[in-house]
């Protein structure tokens, strides 16, 4: 098993005033290829921060991520965000779909950010993997809270990103649909052999993963 | 209301950037709103005072009036001054012609003959002379004090009398005028006294000079009426009656400025009004909601609306002050620039800004200041009632509901199409402008009426090409023209009836000329004046056209048909097109009885219309009526000639224009010479100052409505702040940022081309044929305004490249991160 992702003395620190928050505290952890990994944490743990800046989308005040040998941080920002299309895929807990696209457009929009030829047949099995393909030119404000979340799933699988990071998928779901979205989330392990990384506060959800990281106060704690 | 008012003032804070940007707008508008008016009413003012600077003031001379008639019309109420002039005789000199004449005090201010020092004659051998008139007589070593000996003829009824001899006292000298230097006419101002002494009382008779109580904006044509009813009630003859034409033109108050003024503003007012408007309901969407919670917590709808209205009115209170401060900065700068364009061929701007400059006359007008404001306020309060109604009128329910992103503010869905297959920059763009059409649209429409406007305005500038008006206006290069005035009484030599009799374009003449270095060809054209019952009272022109101009004449026959052959009898003519605008009955095939103006012959001729063409003032020398030149000549056994169009091989040498006034200085009463330059040069500036202002107005206006798209843009990207976060943690680069954003901005320039381009192209094209058939500035040729679309195009290409680059520098002072979780 290869590592996909290694966080090395990882540190971002926030001034709120006077006082000084350690949202993530030289932390240091390793993603395994095809693995799934859920990071718990209380609310304010910095879980979410640790995810931001495993994604690229926030720089730390020091430490690294690499990422398939990269170091991501060293890249410019055009560099982060050719890579953020290629190799990572984003579940947010309030879905981000774009509100004027369709379903459609919405998943293929990162292939479109990186010029890439869309495949008909792949994005329509990936639609119809999460039962959207009826919904497919149907926009967001049309979708229960449900569809919303496949939707993101289905976006974050269509460029066959290294690594999907999903920010508490299924925080703004109700229980059923809340067993579904972590169903679907599996599958992909598992058929698609995706690597998956998920931050929750739900203890029940981390149990349906391959390894548990415990964060609290910026700092891992345990691996489970 | 307290609550209220506060709500009001904390929106302005909160909505900065939408709120200065219609400070911006309503600053320009303001600004628009002082200098229009201002320009306007300084121009007319500055125009009256040098009137009263330059031009003798009295309305009208009566002639032959007896001393005892003196004092009745005096006394007649609608007579506010008067004063005095009386020819006494003539000095004899042979170097010029010097007149003595008596002024009273009255007579001098009336004249604006300026005593430069010493005093008015009063005893019977004083006088007051000019230094340039002491030259003439060879006595200019001569000053105040000095006595000298003078020869002259004294004037009893229009006869002079025999050569007498006296010695004067010079009491005071009189500015020279610069036009008696010219022409060697002097004037020596003598005594009541010796008036008395030399002329018998039974036969003195006085030019009683006046002006009539009137408005200072009353139309020439009432003082004309008033004068006429004075001379009525007088007994005064109509040939002793002398309208000071010149003034009272002058003094004219032209019915079409204030409407243009108005015009103007209203143009103006529009423009704030779209503007603003459409600032508010681009951004009103956001507002539904906030407004709708309002509502929910108790607001009324009045107190809705007054929130609405009041917000817009303290942004109005900053920005007209501000609007009207610039404004009075700019005033003089604005001012002498349109002043600038006129200088060097109009002594009258030179005294003009000699009076601002001396503060005889203010540039600044309170009311201007009173109506710029409340004009502004009205603007501002017009853009504002419907957001007020809007807002006022949102259903608690609805307003709560409202996602801005997903309906338009009907609730419908706003977009119907199927999904694209892939996603492209371009089709980002797209999907999100026509999932906000109605703002797309606003802006667009918004933008580009004004760019329509400036359009059809540059479309009439273009054709107003000073070469082309200046070829139409004149054959040739150099052009010797009698002058032919048939209504001043004081030169009867000028009345066309007496010229024919001695004609100075004679032969001659015209060997002369053709003789001269650099003259290639001499066209000469002939003029007869004549009468008809169907041009009532009016006399017409018929114009003799010269053979080598056959084919011209027949080119422009825009209806009917004649060849210059049918037009050498003398009984056929062909009319302008213009002379249908006096006598729109006229028509091909009628008969005209013409009576040519020989005043003690009679000479009817009829002629048959045989068509209507559409000539250059140039070609017809403003003669309606043509014929070829063998023709005119069968209607007159005079010579008839009217002027000579002389051809150089130079367009222009002052050599050549000495050389024609060199020859024509005998005849230089009745002769006048006029070259292609001057008239180019005439028309160059005027259009250069005329262009300048329009381009400066819609300058200012194409600010006013640029802050729509500066609002659009703001708003698209302000509402959008997630979503684009959320597109760059999807894997959108900066440059790709910008390039969609530039796409969006581009559509709405295109759009905004589209429309002011093309709909302005399109409009241009029948105004330039309407102002064509109006000759408005000469127009002869559609000439595209090529330069104007250019600078349209690049300036909007140049502002939204400027908009785009601040915008993404806007949205990238954000992390991705906090774009993410930015919600509304």
């Amino acid at each position: 098993m290869s590592t996909i992702l290694k966080v090395e003395n990882l540190i971002k620190y926030y001034k709120t005033g006077e006082a000084v928050v350690k949202a993530v505290d030289n932390t240091n952890l390793e993603i395994i290829r095809g693995e799934f990994t859920v990071i718990v944490g209380r609310s304010g743990s910095g879980k979410s921060t640790l995810l931001h800046l495993i994604g690229g989308l926030d720089r730390p005040d020091s430490g690294r991520v690499i990422m398939d040998g990269q170091d991501i941080f060293s890249m410019k920002e055009d560099q982060l965000a050719r890579l953020r299309r290629n190799k990572i895929g984003f579940i947010f807990q309030d879905y981000n779909l774009i509100p004027s696209l369709t379903v459609w457009e919405n998943v293929v929009l990162p292939l479109g950010l990186d010029k890439k030829k869309v495949r008909k047949d792949k994005i329509m099995e990936i639609l119809s993997k999460i039962g959207m393909e009826d919904r497919k030119d149907a926009r967001p404000d049309t979708l229960s809270g449900g569809q919303k979340q496949r939707t993101a799933i289905a976006r974050a699988l269509a460029a066959s990103p290294a690594i999907i990071l999903a920010d508490e998928p299924t925080g703004n779901l109700d229980s059923k649909t809340e067993l579904e979205v972590m169903s679907l989330l599996k599958k992909c392990v598992n058929e698609f052999g995706q690597t998956l990384v998920m931050i929750t506060h739900d203890e029940t959800i981390a149990q349906m993963a391959d390894k548990v990281i415990y964060i609290e106060d910026g700092k891992v704690v345990t691996v489970s | 209301m307290k609550m209220v008012s506060h709500i009001a003032f904390e929106n302005i804070r909160y909505y900065k950037s939408r709120n200065i940007l219609i400070g911006i707008a309503i600053f320009l508008t303001t600004l628009l709103l002082y200098l229009v008016p201002s320009t306007g009413l300084n121009l007319i003012e500055g125009q009256f005072a040098v009137v009263n600077e330059i031009y003798p003031t009295w309305h009208a001379l009566f002639r032959d009036v007896e001393e005892n008639e003196v004092e009745k019309l005096a006394a007649y109420h609608d007579i506010s001054t008067y004063g005095l002039r009386c020819d006494a005789g003539r000095i004899a000199s042979e170097e010029a012609d010097i007149f003595m004449i008596y002024l009273d005090e009255n007579g001098f201010l009336l004249y604006k003959t300026k005593l430069l020092e010493g005093e008015l004659p009063q005893k019977e051998d004083e006088i007051v002379v000019s230094a340039n008139l002491l030259k003439a007589i060879g006595k200019a070593d001569k000053s105040i004090g000095d006595r000298i000996t003078l020869s002259y003829q004294i004037l009893q009824a229009d006869t002079l009398g025999f050569m007498e001899e006296k010695e004067f006292l010079i009491t005071g000298f009189v500015e020279d005028q610069a036009s008696g230097e010219q022409s060697k006419v002097y004037s020596a101002f003598v005594s009541k006294a010796f008036l008395e002494q030399e002329i018998p009382s039974n036969i003195r008779t006085y030019r009683f000079l006046f002006q009539v109580n009137s408005r200072k904006d009353a139309l020439t044509s009432e003082l004309e009426n008033k004068i006429n009813s004075i001379a009525d009630v007088f007994g005064i003859p109509d040939n002793n009656i002398l309208i000071n034409d010149d003034y009272l033109m002058a003094n004219y108050v032209d019915p079409a400025i204030q409407p243009a003024i108005i015009g103007i503003m209203a143009i103006v007012m529009a423009a704030g009004i779209i503007t603003i408007y459409s600032v508010y309901y681009i951004g009103m969407t956001d507002r539904i909601q906030e407004f709708g919670r309002i509502k929910a917590i108790g607001a009324t709808r009045k107190q809705i609306r007054w929130i609405v209205l009041l917000e817009g009115l303290l942004v109005a209170f900053a920005a007209i002050p501000i609007g009207l401060i610039a404004g009075s900065v700019r005033l003089k700068g604005v001012f002498y620039l349109f002043l600038h364009f006129f200088q060097g061929e109009n002594q009258s701007i030179h005294i003009m800004k000699e009076l601002f400059d001396n503060n005889q006359l203010s540039l600044f007008h309170g009311w201007i200041y009173a109506a710029a404001t409340l004009v502004a306020l009205l603007t501002v309060c017009v853009s504002l009632l419907r957001p007020m109604l809007i807002m006022s009128r949102i259903s608690v329910i609805e307003a709560i509901r409202f996602r801005p992103e997903c309906t338009d503010r009907k609730g419908k869905r706003v977009r119907k199409e199927k999904s694209f297959l892939e996603i492209t920059l371009p089709r980002l763009s797209y999907i999100y402008l026509t999932g906000n059409k109605k703002n797309t649209g606003i802006t667009i429409l918004s933008m580009g009426i004004t760019g329509v406007f400036l359009m059809v305005t540059a479309t009439i500038l273009s054709c107003a090409n000073p070469k082309e008006i200046a070829n139409g206006e004149m054959l040739g290069q150099y052009e010797v023209v009698i002058k032919v005035d048939n209504r001043n009484k004081e030169h009867p030599e000028r009345k066309w009836n007496n010229i024919i009799r001695n004609n100075p374009l004679n032969c001659e003449l015209k060997k002369k000329i053709e003789e001269l270095e650099g003259v290639t060809f001499v066209s000469e054209f002939d003029y007869i004046r004549v009468f008809s019952d169907s041009f009532g009272e009016d006399s017409e022109g018929v114009g003799g056209v010269p053979e080598e101009y056959a084919s011209q004449l027949e080119d422009g026959i825009i209806e009917g048909t004649a060849t210059y052959e049918d037009l050498k009898s003398g009984d056929n003519v062909i009319i302008d097109k213009d002379l249908l605008q006096w006598y729109p009955d006229l028509k091909i095939g009628d008969t005209l009885v013409l009576n040519v103006d020989l005043e003690d012959e009679e000479c009817f001729r009829e002629v048959t219309i045989l068509a209507i063409g559409d000539y250059s003032t140039g070609f017809t020398n403003y003669n309606d009526l043509l014929m070829a030149k063998e023709g005119a000549r069968k209607l007159c056994s005079y010579n008839i000639t009217e002027s000579y169009h002389i051809f150089t091989s130079k367009v222009y040498s002052s050599d050549m224009e000495q050389a024609l006034h060199e020859l024509i200085a005998a005849d230089s009463d009745r002769l006048q010479i006029q070259t292609w330059q001057e008239v180019y040069e005439e028309w160059s500036s005027s259009m250069a100052t005329i262009s300048g202002a329009c381009y400066m107005f819609f300058g200012i206006l194409g600010a006013i409505c640029v802050m729509n798209i500066i609002n659009t843009m703001i708003h698209s990207v302000h509402v959008r702040k997630k979503e684009i976060g959320m597109m760059q943690a999807l894997g959108m680069t900066d440059r790709q940022l910008i390039g969609m954003l530039q796409q969006e901005g581009f559509l709405y320039i295109l759009g905004t081309l589209i429309l002011s381009i093309g709909v302005g192209s399109a409009l241009g094209y029948p105004v330039f044929l309407w102002a064509k058939e109006k000759g408005m500035f000469g127009i002869s040729n559609y000439h595209y305004p090529a330069a104007a679309a250019g600078i349209i195009s690049l300036s909007l290409l140049l502002i939204q490249i400027i908009l785009v680059f601040s915008l993404s520098r806007a949205v990238k002072k954000k992390t991705l991160v906090e774009r993410i979780r930015f919600s509304e």
